[in-house]
Parts: structure tokens; sequence; C-alpha cells
């Protein structure tokens, strides 16, 4: 077991040290940019400085919190600045990744107290037959800080299937059954996506992994709190 | 300047309150991102939204969004399926059919970026109708048509395409209710609810934009590299140029004063216009380099035969410069759709009025060298390539007043595979023979995508 946890940390390693994808083809090396060794680097916007329209609102449901008591989701969605993304604990790919940018906005805010009281981080599995109350309090121990400046990060499940049908309806979060479960990443097929939702329960932004990096999201958040969009849609005008 | 860094080597960087348990996690989360989104795992078409689920075996399925012909078939503009599964009975022919009801000038289309839908833009009436293709691929319903698209953006029409973002669509114009040119950029949820209107930045107001020449507001394509947080967006023509006869436009110089000569990089992440390239003559497809540090992409002007680069220099100032001629550019060869490989080498460029397709090897993008053209047909317009780059198919409408006409009216799909040196045909489907109409845009489909 230890000489697996090794082999993969090495490996794990390996894959960062080096770009992962570098082409070989290329007869001139990898046009490496001036930013970092993937060349995943852009300047963050200023907060304010642009808007985040109200895409729709966002929706509630029947969850259960890491203690099992019943919760209609939308209790945690308003009054604060919420971030919510899907995942699952048996996911080996994407899951971890995003759990990991979590903990590090979470990290983040706890810089800006004031910023932290008006934030929280909502984690919901969609595993309700893996994922149970206590599960999820497990895998949150090894993510959630015990900061006390820290915003709030809640884990939360569903009751079962029919509880969590209309709630990833609602958030357009597809999720699929592999053909084999002991496949690799995991038994579940699904796109990763996390949701900027404001006070007022109003979704502002939808992430990919692509862009579900710690200080951009904490410029949106930063942006929600400059331009809380109480007429933020952008109503279009004709030229 | 506070950037975005990369992921893992933050991650390793910085101190964890459970190092341990997240290193581990992490390197599982590693080794299976690259194994899932590696290039040797895919196997989709190339040149799609880097959002979008990938089709991780050989496409099943050919979509094909076709325009309505009368006296063709029932007449309307219609999402045909192919059959592509190499051991199936039906290889190679058409397997399905959903006519959306009327005639609205098809023309560009894409999926959602859970693939489950996708969605299919009409030129002429502004409609967006939108495809169920996940519950049964092989049979994909029609179960929404947007028709106040004009109404709710504000005044952009003539939505072009449909581009994958987050859980929502990215839907570039072409013109507006003056039936010019000018045009925006409009975003929709995925189950088709409006949210906001981006105007594409004019040298009247250039929304904060550097303009090189001049921003003349127009739109065609739009496409985005995630990395560099850049969109960029390339410029046709408005209502007016594009539902009147090809021949009558060309003999027309005041029409001719209204086609795109600019290509737009956005921030992307605040939708914000930064630099207004001018690239005359109607700059149309953008493909995107897939490398990760590839950061460039291709466009072909319609009008002055060119192929551009659009690319970050070494000193991350963005550019746009021409890199080689179409063809010969004084025959108006009019090149369309552009495919571009998935290691980046090779780019396949379509031209309408002879019908060619060109193959330029392009591993030094800054000086694409032709190895290969061949003619396809009387008039040829989209090409979409397998990301294994093995596979081919191309279909021949470009718009229907602009479609060659006679015997030369040739509607067809045809499908070749790729040896590296040359096409060898593999079938194809007369698309007026089978009473279907004017074959214009193709994306793949798989069952894979959805198991259950």
């Amino acid at each position: 077991m230890r000489g697996f946890a090794i082999a993969r940390l090495a490996l794990f390693v390996t894959l960062c040290a080096a770009p992962v994808a570098a082409p070989a083809h290329d007869p001139h090396g990898p046009k490496q940019s001036a930013g970092p060794g993937t060349g995943y680097a852009f300047p963050l916007p200023e907060p304010g400085s642009y808007l985040l329209p109200a895409i729709r609102s966002a929706a509630g449901g029947s969850v259960l919190d890491e203690s099992g008591r019943p919760h209609d989701l939308m209790e945690f969605l308003r009054g604060r600045i919420t971030v919510l993304a899907f995942l699952y604990t048996r996911c080996g790919d994407i899951c971890p990744t995003a759990t990991l940018q979590m903990s590090r906005l979470q990290d983040l805010a706890i810089k800006d107290r004031q910023l932290a009281g008006r934030m929280h981080l909502v984690s919901m599995s969609f595993d309700p037959d893996h994922d149970t109350p206590s599960a999820m309090a497990e895998y949150a121990a090894g993510w959630r800080s015990t900061e006390a400046d820290a915003p709030p990060w809640h884990f939360l499940t569903a009751p079962d299937w029919a509880a969590l049908a209309p709630v990833l309806a609602a958030y357009d979060q597809a999720v699929d059954a592999k053909p084999d479960p002991g496949a690799a990443g995991g038994p579940l097929y699904h796109i990763f996506r996390a949701f900027l939702i404001d006070p007022s329960g109003r979704i502002r932004n939808i992430y990919s992994l692509d862009f579900f990096d710690p200080d951009l999201v904490l410029t949106d958040i930063r942006t929600l709190t400059i331009d809380p969009g109480e007429d933020d849609r952008r109503m279009p005008t004709e030229r | 300047m506070m950037t975005i860094s990369p992921l893992a080597r933050e991650s390793l960087a910085r101190p964890c309150r459970n190092r341990l348990h997240r290193t581990l996690l992490l390197g599982t989360a590693a080794v299976l991102w690259t194994v899932l989104t590696g290039p040797l795992a895919r196997a989709d078409e190339t040149c799609l939204s880097p959002y979008m689920a990938k089709i991780t075996g050989e496409e099943e399925f050919v979509y094909v969004w076709t325009l309505g012909v009368e006296g063709v078939g029932d007449g309307m503009d219609k999402l045909v399926t192919v059959d592509v599964r190499k051991n199936s009975p039906t290889f190679g022919r058409v397997i399905d059919t959903e006519s959306v009801g009327g005639r609205g000038e098809a023309h560009h289309g894409g999926f959602t970026d859970d693939r489950r839908s996708f969605w299919a833009a009409s030129l002429s009436d502004s409609k967006l109708h939108i495809f169920d293709v996940a519950s049964n691929p092989a049979n994909p319903k029609l179960v929404k048509t947007i028709n106040d698209f004009v109404e709710r953006s504000g005044g952009v029409a003539g939505p072009h395409g449909a581009y994958a973002l987050p859980g929502r669509m990215l839907i570039p114009g072409l013109s507006n209710t003056h039936r010019d040119g000018r045009t925006g950029l409009v975003e929709y949820t995925n189950d088709g609810q409006y949210i906001t209107t981006h105007w594409m930045p004019t040298t009247e107001s250039p929304q904060g934009a550097a303009v090189e020449t001049i921003a003349d507001g127009y739109g065609y394509d739009a496409r985005v590299l995630p990395r560099k947080n850049v969109l960029l967006t390339s410029s046709f023509t408005g209502l007016d140029n594009y539902m009147r006869p090809l021949g009558e436009v060309a003999k027309d110089p005041e029409a001719l004063k209204r086609t795109g000569q600019t290509m737009v990089l956005w921030d992307f992440h605040a939708r914000m216009p930064k630099k207004v390239f001018h690239v005359p003559g109607a700059p149309l497809e953008i493909r995107w380099a897939s490398g990760p540090y590839n950061n460039y992409a291709f466009t072909s002007t319609a009008l002055t035969s060119k192929l551009w680069l659009v690319y970050e220099s070494a000193d991350g100032e963005w550019k746009a410069e021409t890199v080689a001629d179409i063809g010969d550019p004084s025959k108006l060869p009019l090149p369309v759709d552009i495919s571009l490989s998935a290691d980046d080498r090779t780019l396949f460029v379509d031209s309408f009025m002879d019908g060619m397709t060109r193959v330029f090897d392009v591993s030094d993008p800054h000086k694409p060298q032709q190895i290969y053209e061949q003619k396809i047909g009387s008039q040829v317009n989209m090409v979409s390539q397998s990301w294994d780059g093995k596979r081919l198919y191309y279909t021949s409408s470009l718009l229907a007043n602009w479609d060659k006409t006679g015997a030369d009216n040739e509607q067809f799909l045809k499908a070749y595979t790729w040896d590296g040196k040359q096409l060898a045909p593999r079938f194809e489907i007369d698309f007026l023979r089978e009473g279907l109409g004017r074959p214009h845009m193709m994306s793949f489909g798989s069952a894979s995508l959805y198991s259950s």
C-alpha cells in the first residue's frame, strides 16, 4: 500500500515537473510563453471592472448535511455569496482537483476577513448511494480549513436519487454511470461545473475546471461585493 | 502583475492542511486527467469548443445541419444523421432526418458543453433550434426553437453558430435589424434562456479596445483559448449581402465595402474587447492550435484568399499577419472552411469556387507550405476532421443564394480517409437525390457519450 502511494506520488511529481503535453512534433521546440511551465497564465481583471450578469436563479432541493440533518439546499444559497460545486468522493480525476481548488479558495479568503464573512463554500455530492452524510464528513475533514477566520464550507449530499434528480436537472449537471464501475477515475461520468451564487440566490458565473482558479473566483466574489447587481443585467441596446 | 497560475505547480509549491491526503488524491487526479484529456485518448472532431465533452472512440454519427430546398423532399431545414459506424449495415447512409418545419437559411451550430443538445442556427429567420442528441444519438429530436433571438438580444440578427461555454452557449451574430454587418455576441443558458449581449466594438465605440485601423463591428466566428483567457472573433457581412446572389454582390463595389475586415481579441473572462486587428477580406473560420504552448490561431479571408495567423509574440503582444496565399488569389477561389489537425501540423483549407481542398504543412505556423490539393466537387464548403486525422468529411453548400446553379449545384456529403499524403474516398451521399437539401455544418456524435 505504501509502495503504491509512493509510486503515485512519484508519477505526480514527474507529471508536474515536466510540461504535460509538449508538442513532440515541433522542430523548433516548445513555444513557451513567459508564463508558468504549462503556459497557463493570464492577468486577472480588476474586481468591479467587468459585469457578471445574472444567469438564472439557483434552485433548492432536499439535502442532508454532514450530521444527516435534512435541509433545503436554498438555505445554503442565500444571505452570503456562495461557491457551489458538485462532486462525488469516489471520483479519481476531476473532483479531487476541483476540491483542492475549493480548499485553496477557502485559504485565500482567510486573508480578507471582511470578504470571508460574506461568503461560504458548498460541495454537493451526486453519489448518494455511497456519499452518506458520514462519508461526506470524513471527506470534509481532509480538505476543510480549521482556521477560525475561514469562510464556512458545507459538505452536502442527497437522501436518495429521487431527491437528487431535480437538483441535478436544475443545475444542468449531467451524471452518467460508466459501463465498468471499476473504471479508472471512478464509476461516474460527469462534467465539472461550479456556480457562483449571489446573496439573492442568483447564479452569476459558471466555471469549468479551466477557470476554477481561486484567485479568479475571489476576484469574481469581490466584483459581486462592489456591484451587487440590483440592475445587473446589461440591458442590450441596439447600436 | 497578478496572474492565474498552473494548478499542479501551485499545489506543490504551497503548504496544505492535509498534505499527504491531498497529494495522493492529486497524484491520481493528475494522471487520470492527463489520460482523459490527452491527445491519445481523444478521437473526436478537431476544432471543437474546449469546454465540451469529447468522444474518446471513433465517431459513430455525423450530424449535418441541412438547408431545405423548395421542391426537394419536404423542402424544410433539417438535421440529417449519417451512420459512420464501420461495421454497421447502414454505414455511409442517412439513418434519420429531423425537420424543423421551416426554411430559414440553416448554417452553423454546435453542442452544449455536456454534449446533450445540439444548437442549430438559421441566418435568415434568426431562429435557434435545439435538438436532444443524448436520449438517442441515432435519432436526434427537436425539443425547442428560440423564435425571439432578435428581440431578446436587443437587435442582433443572423445567429451564425453556437459555441459551448460552461453551462452556457455563445451565439455570434452576423447582422442586425438594419441588415448590415454590425452585430454582437449573445449568451444563453444551455436550456435556451437569454442571458446577455456583447456588442462588437466599433470605431465610434471601441469599448476600450486598441484599434489597429478600423473597428467595423462585424462578426462571424467566436472561439476561446482558455489557458490564455482570450476570445477571438472574425467578421463577414450582414443580411443584405449574404441573402443576395453572390454574383450580384461581387459586382457591387458598395456591397463589397460592407464586408468584414477585422478580428477582435477579447478578454474572455471579462468579455471585454482588447484589440481590433485589421484583417481585410472577410476573415471567417477561426481554428486555435491545440498544443499547450502553441498560442496561435489560423483563419482564412474569403475575398483576398489569404491565410492569416493570429499569435502571441515573444513579448506577449498579440499580432495578426498573413502567412500564405490560398490558391491563386487573382482567380477568387473564395476560401471557406478550414480544419487544423490535432497535432497542429496539418491545415485543410477548402475554397468554394474551384471546389478544392488544399492541405498545408503548418508545422511552422509562420511559413505554411502547401503539400497536397484535391478537387472535391464543383463546389465545396465545410470540412470536418477526426481527432486522429484519419477521416475527413466535406459538404457542399455555402448559402442558398451563393451556391452554384445548374449542373454545378452539386449537394453532397463526401467522406475520405487521409494517410498523411492523400485523400481516399470512403463514401458519398447525394443530398439532392436523397431529397434532403443543401448540406452545411457537420458535427460528430457517439452513443458512447451517454452510457445510461
